[in-house]
């Protein structure tokens, strides 16, 4: 080990004596590794993100939707308990709708949205109350007019926030009726984007979807889709399940009429134009580093004709074959090291830079930094084995008659 | 005397067949220990070639080469790398110091490839740069230093780690008169000290310094004196 160090020492020196051709040669590496650097923050980052979005909005939901061109079957409430009974892992299940219609303010009506759905919408939906609460089961189950709406609907509708207890008159198909406010929710990015409309329509918040039924004389036995509200941990696990569960409920067999997808579709897609990216850059890079390779093999080889003598003077005090071998591996690893660590420090300054400026969030996977010094670590070992094998084999007395 | 060289009917042929080179012809030759030899011959006698052989840079294509007892005729190149380490100090005609290393890790480069442990090999190079006197130079590096400083710091690697023989090729080759004379004393008073030691030289005023004088010439031993004009 002790001798080792003393390969690595000489090996320094010898790329310190030599500065302006090192860093040359390093810059291929560094290109290299900056660049896949780079674009692999940038993912992480972006997932991140959107992970982050999809949180706030509620992440965990799956949706089923029955296709009515295959099957004429659909969800009424026994169905709806059904499939909440035989999933296991989940909040609830819901029918989910989104209704038009108009609220009442102080001076004039406002058009606008809300959700029907079930208790199972709090948890699943991670829903933060400001003031009051949630609607429960039994409300739901009774078919109660509460609602909760949103901090900025309130703010809207009655011109303060705590509104809980005062009632709201709802239009929707021209029926009219008045809802109890329960609670008061914190906004979303969702509400604020609705508001952002600038009036109406927008989206003010939820009440039980037995209440709109019975308030609005709707009929609630012919759903055609579904959401299932769950925690994000449990939704590879029940995605899985899902289709066969409702397939069973329903009696429908194999018209593949249940389509199930979780609740954003949209991120799958960025997730995928991302991997694309990754890859077309991965494959950039891989390429650099490999064009960044031959030049270290290339230098080592002008090292070590270069150095002919001193590896026969060095063979000629007892150096083994193995010891210029480490030497000369050691010396290309070092280079690539080197060249891998400045590739990172520049790579995480631009993806930093990069991440501020497009507002995603920043985040360096320890691993991934890991990986890459081993990498960069082994290109040199890797491309400095021909260079070094070469100045191994050397025959000590031909070395030491070369000028 | 105890035998420290024992070369036994050896031939070197280079091209061997139709225009082979016979670069040593059956030689034979017993160096014991404590010996101060000159090995003297014109260039193409074969004398670079027994240096080699000596120093186990070579093998002999025939014959026995024994170096302590131990047959070293026919070996892997990473044992010729160790008993050349063990026993060999090598004094070469152009110095051969590594130019990026200074003095003293030049010193101890025979001691790293040995394995000694870095306080030890501190204490062994410092020992050896003191005993030629360029223990203040030992920061220097070779192209700061004259060709007598730096055939200096050769022979202080040459000794460092104690190898029983100091092999010396044409020492002053690339020296003018005066640092010649302070490589002579250098080599002679490590004779003293009880070193055995084998210069290679062409120059007879060298030959001349040494106890015991060899000729070699197309590849033979051609005469092996006592040297009588030998002065301490």
């Amino acid at each position: 080990m002790g001798t080792f160090g003393e390969y690595i020492k000489s090996a320094l020196s010898s790329i310190k004596n030599n500065k302006g051709r090192s860093f040359l040669t390093m810059l291929g590496i560094i290109i290299g590794i900056s660049a896949v650097l780079t674009v692999l923050v940038l993912g992480d980052g972006m997932k991140e993100t959107v992970n982050g979005e999809i949180d706030s909005m509620g992440a965990a939901t799956i949706s089923v939707n029955l296709d009515t061109t295959k099957t004429d079957k659909t969800f009424d409430q026994d169905s709806i308990n059904q499939v909440e009974e035989n999933l296991k892992n989940i909040y609830g299940v819901a029918p989910s709708f989104t209704t038009w219609g108009y609220v009442k303010g102080k001076h004039t009506q406002y058009e606008m949205m809300m959700q029907g759905t079930s208790e199972a919408a709090k948890e699943g939906g991670s829903v933060k109350l400001a003031h009051g609460r949630f609607f429960t089961r039994g409300d739901v189950e009774d078919c109660k007019p509460v609602c909760v709406i949103s901090q900025i609907a309130a703010e809207k509708i009655f011109g303060y926030e705590d509104v809980v207890g005062q009632n709201i008159e709802l239009t929707f198909d021209d029926r009219t009726a008045e809802f109890t406010i329960v609670g008061v929710t914190e906004n979303t990015p969702q509400d604020i984007s609705y508001a952002g409309y600038g009036g109406d329509p927008y989206f003010i918040g939820s009440a039980p979807y037995t209440s709109f039924a019975t308030a609005f004389n709707w009929n609630i036995d012919d759903f055609t889709s579904i959401t299932i509200y769950l925690d994000s941990e449990y939704k590879n696990d029940v995605l899985k399940q899902t289709r066969s569960v409702v397939e069973n409920v329903l009696g429908i067999r194999g018209e593949n009429a249940v389509k199930v997808s979780s609740g954003y579709g949209t991120d799958q897609t960025t997730e995928t134009i991302l991997n694309i990216i990754t890859s077309v850059v991965a494959i950039i890079a891989a390429i650099s580093l490999l064009v960044g390779g031959i030049g270290v093999m290339n230098i080592m080889t002008v090292s070590v004709t270069e150095r002919t003598r001193e590896i026969g003077i060095r063979k000629s005090l007892g150096a083994r074959t193995s010891s210029i071998l480490v030497q000369f591996l050691a010396e290309a690893a070092i280079l690539t090291f080197t060249g891998g660590l400045i590739g990172i420090a520049l790579g995480l300054s631009l993806a930093f830079l990069i991440c501020k400026v497009i507002d995603f969030a920043f985040v360096v996977n320890p691993l991934l930094i890991a990986i890459v010094v081993a990498i960069s670590t082994a290109i040199g070992l890797f491309f400095g084995i021909y260079p070094a094998r070469r100045a191994a084999k050397l025959d000590p007395i031909e070395a030491l008659r070369t000028e | 005397m105890k035998k420290l060289v024992e070369i036994k009917d050896v031939c070197k042929i280079y091209n061997p067949g139709e225009n082979e080179v016979r670069a040593l012809n059956h030689v034979n030759l017993t160096i014991g220990e404590g010996e101060f030899v000159a090995i003297i011959g014109q260039s193409g006698s074969g004398k670079s070639t027994l240096m080699n052989m000596l120093g186990c840079l070579d093998t002999p294509t025939s014959g026995k080469y024994y170096l302590h007892g131990q047959d070293v005729s026919h070996m892997t190149d990473d044992e010729q790398s160790d008993v050349r380490n063990r026993e060999i100090g090598f004094i070469f005609q152009g110095f051969n110091l590594i130019p990026s290393l200074t003095a003293l890790e030049n010193v101890e480069l025979p001691l790293i490839y040995r394995g000694v442990s870095k306080k030890e090999r501190d204490r062994l190079a410092h020992a050896a740069l003191n005993s030629v006197g360029l223990e203040k130079r030992k920061t220097h590096r070779p192209n700061e230093m004259s060709g007598g400083q730096q055939q200096r710091v050769a022979i202080a690697r040459a000794i460092a780690q104690a190898p029983p023989i100091l092999l010396a090729d044409e020492p002053t080759g690339n020296l003018d008169t005066g640092s010649t004379k302070e490589i002579i004393s250098i080599i002679k008073r490590l004779y003293k000290e009880g070193r055995t030691v084998i210069i290679i030289t062409h120059d007879p005023g060298i030959a001349q310094q040494a106890k015991r004088i060899i000729t070699i010439s197309d590849g033979e031993i051609k005469s092996d004196i006592i040297n009588e004009n030998y002065v301490d």
